[in-house]
């Protein structure tokens, strides 16, 4: 990457870097030591201000509320990750197969992804109400009973895991769909010539070329739907009862509500520790693949 | 010989089949995407009443009474001026940093070349309230606490990894030989990236400035947290329309069409841009 520059004393290097250091320093190396400080602490934004060790810590891991909100999260990004990837995937080889120009179905999903979060929690607000919205009036239409989507326990998750499909679905299929358009023409040409079918060409040829992509995009959107808050924040707050609770707004209503910081912090430590751990898996996984 | 000619037939009504799916399915997820903008894009456009009828009506008179009710309503406008003060001093305060971190990065030895690049990496994936709950009590003390100022300060945590990365790719496309030249006649490394670099990169710089624009103008929790009046933002000014029991239908998905907008424009304008964005943030990422 580094070619051999004869390099001129004139500005070093470090002056062109340094701001983004300082930048970075302050915005997220200051506030990880300090978090990591207030996490073995009782802090309640005031004065009260004692070290408690690793008590925050332990009262987390033996409360079963803490670990039904972790169970939500991993059950939201497992659902919304994998639905986002199959759908956008599959659009992606179906759009590439149609051999037209693809510009209009690409605008048309990419739409949805420059909806802000908060956006699209009201939109499925007014789309999913009980008793006005559209989408009971059309399932109604084809012979099926209204549903309370975010309103009751059975389907409020399900309807969180369907609004983030509807926004980030086009994510998937835009970068696949790239990833599809640049393959090699020359194998896969010479494998329609030896008659080999459409089917055989995908999972023999095309998707062993796309895995280390595919892998990367099952990263982004894992590590993504983890961290979720908008959307849950914006339509059910986390209800009925904590059926929807997810760590960033539980951890929200631990600093902001309950005015728990060292407990909001010491989840947020063991939060960052468990998206390492996947990213690092995952990772892992492609590096073999590759190899 | 007339095998042949049935298997070819077999061949192309398969191959038709097969097209004609892609084609239904194609058309299926474009109606998934796009229906529910339109829907609330209409429910926007109807009175009150109209909104709340059931059957919901397709057909209806038009009104911009949800809109004119919007812009005169006391805060959401100055939530609006707000999120158009922080994205553009994000923004510029991103570019300003990131062109010549990248131009080091790519061109320039630096020590400690991997410690920054797994920095970037962690400042980008760590979810915001790690970020947050500390800088509260800091942002007090320093004045920066519900300031447009400290909201685009607080931003690059997650917008300067992003552009590091695209123009990063951005300057490596451009070839050494060329900077190899002009040192030999004497330019300086910052004569090289401002005469030779930022003019070859402009699509680039674009594509990053638009992007970094739309996480900027979408962005809740940090918002939520780093402001409480002067500097709230439009997606916060969003919020305050989220009531439950209210069905103010009108003044909700008014308020949600305005905050989209700005961004879906921007996106039409500059769509190739961001595909090639997303694709090369993706890739880094």
């Amino acid at each position: 990457m580094v070619s051999n520059h004869r390099y001129t004393k004139d500005i070093p290097a470090m002056c062109f870097i340094l701001p983004c250091l300082l930048v970075l320093a302050f915005t997220s190396l200051y506030p990880l030591v300090f978090g990591l400080v207030i996490s073995f602490t009782n802090w309640n934004w005031g004065v009260q201000f004692d070290f408690v060790g690793t008590k925050n810590f332990l009262q987390l891991l033996t409360d079963s509320e803490f670990w039904t909100v972790v169970k939500n999260t991993v059950v939201f990004s497992f659902f919304a990750t994998t639905i986002e990837v199959i759908l956008g995937f599959f659009l992606a080889v179906q759009v590439n197969k149609l051999g037209i120009n693809t510009g209009l179905i690409r605008t048309a999903m990419m739409l949805p992804l420059m909806v802000s979060g908060i956006v699209v929690a009201l939109m499925s607000k007014v789309i999913f109400d009980p008793f006005f919205g559209i989408i009971n009036f059309l399932i109604g239409k084809i012979g099926f009973a209204p549903s309370a989507f975010y309103g009751a326990a059975e389907t409020a998750m399900a309807s969180i895991i369907a609004v983030d499909v509807w926004w980030q679905t086009g994510f998937v299929f835009i970068i696949m769909l790239a990833g599809l358009r640049s393959l090699p023409r020359d194998p896969i040409e010479a494998a329609q010539v030896e008659g080999a079918s459409e089917f055989t060409i995908f999972w023999k040829l095309k998707l062993p070329m796309l895995r280390s992509l595919l892998i990367t995009v099952i990263i982004i959107r894992a590590i993504d739907t983890l961290k979720v808050f908008d959307i849950v924040f914006g339509t059910t707050g986390g209800g009925p009862g904590i059926r929807t609770e997810v760590i960033q707004t539980f951890v929200y209503r631990t600093a902001y509500s309950y005015q728990q910081i060292g407990k909001a912090m010491a989840t947020m430590i063991l939060f960052a520790f468990l998206i390492l751990l996947i990213a690092l898996t995952l990772q892992t996984l492609q590096k073999r693949l590759e190899a | 010989m007339i095998g042949n000619i049935g298997k070819s037939v077999r061949f192309r009504t398969k191959g038709q089949i097969s097209l004609a799916c892609a084609y239904t399915f194609t058309g299926v997820m474009i109606l998934f995407s796009l229906f529910p903008i339109y829907w609330v894009l209409m429910t926007s456009l109807k009175s009150k009443r109209d909104s709340l009828a059931n059957p919901p009506l397709w057909i209806f008179d038009p009104t911009a009474v949800n809109f004119v009710k919007l812009w005169s309503h006391e805060t959401f406008k100055y939530t609006f001026l707000n999120s158009v003060i922080v994205t553009v001093v994000g923004v510029t305060l991103s570019l300003a940093i990131a062109v010549p971190a990248a131009y080091a990065i790519t061109r320039m030895k630096i020590k400690g070349r991997n410690i920054v690049g797994v920095w970037l990496i962690l400042a980008y994936m760590l979810p915001e309230f790690l970020f947050i709950l500390p800088m509260f009590s800091l942002y007090q003390w320093l004045g920066l606490y519900d300031t447009h100022a400290g909201l685009a300060l607080m931003y690059q945590v997650h917008v300067l990894p992003l552009s590091i990365w695209l123009m990063c790719s951005f300057f490596r496309e451009i070839n050494p030989a060329i900077d190899e030249a002009a040192k030999m006649e004497g330019a300086s490394n910052w004569v090289i990236l401002v005469r030779i670099y930022i003019p070859c990169s402009l699509p680039g710089l674009a594509a990053t400035a638009i992007l970094n624009a739309i996480w900027i103008w979408s962005e809740l929790a940090i918002a939520l947290g780093l402001t409480f009046s002067r500097a709230q933002t439009v997606t916060l000014g969003v919020t305050s329309f989220r009531g439950y029991a209210a069905f103010d239908w009108g003044a909700m998905t008014a308020a949600s069409i305005t905050a989209i907008v700005p961004m879906i424009l921007f996106a039409l304008a500059a769509q190739k841009h961001i595909v090639k964005g997303l694709t090369l943030g993706a890739v880094k990422g």
